[in-house]
């Protein structure tokens, strides 16, 4: 099928509106804003960012009564681990971004959007300026947008580097200049966000597929993918396959489909151990459990894992799981915020306790210690960043055991180069 | 006003009642680090996890709004095995120095762990995080980094009660960190409630460290006599020592104590303390004290001065103003004491540095007597030969008295307070040794409760009065504090 969001040469917008960009925002603009968010709601478009929430009931959060400006937050802080279709896509397609922004703006009635970006992605903030000023020079951005009365402002802001902004309400506290830290939920973005204003907050991705659902309806996209998961999803594959990238697809695709028609299958000499299907976060799949699952919300979610933001990673059985997890719990304990005490004290306990499995000090009941740190930790804290330590940690102890008790009784790492 | 069920009991709530404060209506209680009924919820430590039923997951009590029919359980094993989790996550990086913490015996940590853990360690020595310990951090605190569990509550405290935002989080995860921000200290003149709020031993109080085990200390509630506000505390003592005041919150006055309140007890065993009355710079025993001030009283008698005291219990004013009319003798007296008060910072600190403005006006209202103007005129004049006078309302009237320069009878409780150029002082008991009444700025009538006794023969003034009476003039009698009383109307 035909890529939705994945299009080449419309970086510029002269090609992007030569190809029909900009005109499903005249059409939104001839809609009523509550037509266009049930549009959006009749196409299953779900968050792309990792929680899978539909954007629509979202944006028919924002309560028509409320006073005051409202704002449109878009989350180009892209941090987590193996994810890096959101970079990918502003490269490509920047004003299907910059369009779906304006719609879901006009939507639900904000008249400033902000593109919160990641530190690192310093030409993507660019590259975003730029185009953002050539869509305001056509009169898509700005006052009284093609005469329909509705003005909207768009502004890039970079992020400093952690994690956590991710974290839509950290993101949140970090755009009004904070310390990015959660908050505490209720209440939630679309009663009290940015400013303490009503605030719809969506991933890149999320916010690119909107003009191609205005322009050929909801049905048309709820067609594409598996049932509750429609649409196409980018799939960021890294790890031991021959064409590790960005592939776009329609969700549902199996996992063996990608790994050998896209990516062109394992690497040479390599075989499959495990793969994590949505990110670092997201619980590990063995090679047979991954070479069997489809790649949808559900289906990962019915398989123990999570669709997350897409970001395949692809290991090999070269790798050390222990090692793995070392290094994703270095990453973890790094960037918890520090606020809940689950996740500030268990993640550096985690890293603690790895560090002696990779240092031949650890025994055989650290096992248990570091699966139970992990439980601890779930569901228990403000924001998910506990979560997603705990989910790898839980996962690798229970489906790659052997690996750890090797460790423990061997004192070393058997694949240590 | 929604109802909801906890263990069990159900309890109908106000709109917008938290879990914590429902559950604390029922008298169940939830264990809590960061919560604080007067400080924002942050809702960071996570000990307050209960169990509601059809929710995903646990959810703090001290954020939780209570909804209709909301049915909650705050003793269920996944609540139990969370609160062990939490503790047990706090106390991994925690030095365990409990033998040498100020805050054993009333530790937040040790408490909920003998409640709800009891469970053996299970962490590496060697693996605990190292922090700074011990740093003074402004006049009255110490911090020890070591021990501290971020839960905020002190951030919280300067930025939304003092708003001085001394203190912030510095780093992430578990190198956090509490630390001043650049180029502050902590000096806002309320900085050991910090200590009070600080659920662990990280914020300890330098007047009170190593002091007393907390253990020992026996608590007497009484009021504070720092300004007019008249803050409700509660003076901690043993062995006739006072070792520290802490605040007792209450709906009326207050929930914090300011650092100059919390200090005042210091003046009862400061070096300078009178024991013995003092004419001109030497000490000599009351008695004879009292025999030759009263002398100098009799001598002039419709010449002599009697001034009351702000910083006085309407007890000692009364009997101050009896011995003027009963026993003196002089229509030479004032009770008038004058003040705006009013809360001047927006916190506890009153404009009216003085306790019992109001008291002593129940007095003049009894008595009646000068204005404190017409006082000053007549000492200006050199119509009054002898001023007998509380040292600090003596200060009131300082310069009149420097030029006219009558004799000078003072009550004072310390050297300290002694103005120059005065003939005879007389010591007396201090409000933490004697009882005393005080009227606050908001009209509340409050009672100093005596946690120690005063040094041998130190006497309460009215007692001192009584004595005195018998020296200048007609004996007055009064056998105990009340008997002063006679005549004033409380409202």
């Amino acid at each position: 099928m035909e890529n939705i969001l994945f299009k080449d040469n419309v970086a510029e917008i002269e090609a992007y509106f030569a190809g029909g960009g900009y005109k499903p925002l005249k059409k939104a603009l001839g809609l009523k804003p509550a037509d266009v968010i049930d549009e959006v709601k009749r196409s299953n478009l779900r968050g792309r960012g990792g929680a899978g929430f539909p954007a629509g009931l979202k944006w028919s959060f924002i309560s028509k009564d409320a006073e005051g400006p409202r704002y449109l937050v878009c989350n180009a802080d892209e941090g987590e681990p193996g994810t890096f279709k959101d970079r990918e896509l502003i490269r490509k397609n920047p004003h299907a971004l910059i369009e779906g922004m304006a719609i879901a703006a006009y939507a639900i009635g904000a008249g400033h959007g902000y593109i919160y970006i990641r530190g690192e992605f310093a030409a993507e903030a660019e590259l975003l300026e730029k185009a953002i000023a050539a869509a305001r020079a056509k009169g898509f951005i700005g006052k009284n947008i093609l005469g329909s009365g509705f003005n909207f402002e768009l502004f890039t802001h970079r992020g400093a580097g952690a994690y956590i902004c991710g974290e839509e309400t950290a993101l949140l506290e970090s755009l009004e200049g904070f310390k990015g830290q959660p908050r505490l939920k209720p209440p939630f973005p679309a009663i009290k966000g940015l400013f303490g204003c009503p605030t719809v907050i969506n991933n890149v991705e999320t916010l690119a597929a909107v003009p191609a659902i205005i322009e050929k309806g909801g049905d048309w996209y709820a067609a594409i993918g598996n049932g509750k998961s429609a649409g196409t999803k980018l799939f960021c594959v890294s790890g031991a396959v021959s064409k590790p990238g960005v592939y776009e697809l329609p969700l549902g695709v199996t996992f063996r489909e990608l790994l050998e028609k896209s990516c062109g299958g394992m690497k040479a000499g390599k075989r499959l151990k495990a793969v994590l299907p949505g990110g670092s976060s997201t619980p590990a799949l063995t090679a047979e459990e991954a070479l069997a699952v489809k790649l949808d919300y559900e289906s990962l979610a019915a398989a123990g894992s999570m669709l997350g933001s897409g970001a395949v990673i692809v290991i090999d059985d070269s790798q050390c799981m222990v090692k793995l997890l070392q290094v994703l719990s270095r990453f973890y304990h790094h960037e918890s915020c520090g606020q809940c005490t689950p996740c500030r004290e268990g993640c550096g306990w985690i890293e603690k306790i790895l560090n002696r499995f990779e240092e031949g000090r650890a025994g055989r009941n650290d096992i248990d210690t570091l699966y139970s740190v992990a439980e601890g930790m779930m569901g228990r804290t403000i924001c998910p960043l506990a979560d997603a330590m705990a989910m790898p940690v839980m996962s690798f102890v229970k489906k790659f055991r052997a690996e750890f008790e090797a460790h423990a009784d061997g004192k070393t790492c058997a694949k240590a180069p | 006003m929604p109802t909801i069920t906890i263990d069990g009991k159900s309890v109908e709530v106000e709109k917008g009642t938290t879990l914590l404060a429902a559950a604390q209506k029922l008298g169940v209680y939830i264990p809590r680090y960061c919560y604080h009924p007067k400080l924002s919820v942050s809702g960071n430590c996570r000990m307050c996890l209960v169990e509601v039923e059809k929710a995903p997951k646990l959810v703090t009590a001290c954020s939780t709004e209570a909804a209709e029919g909301m049915i909650v359980r705050t003793a269920s094993d996944k609540v139990k095995a969370a609160r062990r989790d939490v503790l047990e996550y706090l106390l991994i990086n925690h030095p365990l120095d409990c033998p040498i913490c100020d805050q054993a015996g009333e530790c937040g940590l040790q408490d909920y762990y003998m409640e709800y853990s009891l469970a053996r360690s299970r962490f590496k020595m060697a693996d605990k995080a190292r922090r700074q310990k011990r740093r003074a951090v402004g006049p009255h605190l110490v911090l020890d980094n070591e021990r501290c569990i971020l839960c905020t509550r002190c951030v919280r405290f300067c930025s939304e009660v003092t708003r001085t935002s001394e203190l912030e989080v510095m780093e992430r995860a578990d190198h956090s960190y509490i630390d001043l921000k650049e180029g502050k200290a902590l000096d806002n003149g309320y900085s050991l409630n910090i200590a009070d709020n600080c659920p662990v031993g990280a914020f300890t109080s330098r007047d009170f460290r190593f002091k007393q085990r907390v253990w020992f200390l026996k608590k007497t509630p009484t009021v504070c006599l720092g300004c007019a506000t008249g803050c409700l505390m509660e003076a901690h003592h043993n062995e006739n020592t006072i070792y520290r005041l802490m605040p007792s919150p209450n709906a009326e006055t207050n929930t914090w104590l300011c650092d100059h309140g919390r200090l005042t007890y210091k003046a009862v065993r400061a070096g300078d303390r009178l024991t013995k009355g003092v004419i001109k710079n030497g000490l000599i025993d009351l008695e004879p004290a009292l025999r030759e001030a009263g002398a100098r009283i009799d001598e002039a008698r419709g010449a002599v001065a009697v001034l009351g005291s702000p910083w006085l219990s309407v007890e000692d004013n009364a009997a101050l103003a009896r011995l003027a009319k009963d026993s003196v003798k002089t229509e030479n007296y004032c009770f008038d004491f004058a003040s705006e008060p009013g809360i001047k910072d927006g916190i506890l600190i009153n404009k009216d540095p003085a306790p019992n403005t109001s008291g002593t006006g129940l007095v003049k209202t009894a008595h009646g007597g000068l204005s404190l103007e017409e006082l000053s005129r007549r000492i200006a004049a050199g119509q009054i030969k002898v001023v007998l006078a509380e040292a600090r309302a003596a200060g009131l009237l300082k310069d009149t008295l420097k030029a006219a320069a009558p004799l000078l009878v003072i009550f004072a409780a310390n050297k300290g307070e002694i103005p120059a150029g005065t003939y005879a002082t007389l010591p007396y008991a201090s409000y933490f040794e004697t009882p005393g009444t005080f009227v606050n700025y908001q009209g509340l009538r409050r009672r100093t409760a005596p946690p120690v006794e005063a040094p041998e023969g130190v006497k309460p003034l009215w007692a001192v009065v009584n004595k005195l009476a018998a020296y200048s003039g007609a004996s007055l009698q009064l056998d105990s504090a009340e008997d002063a009383l006679k005549g004033i109307v409380f409202k």
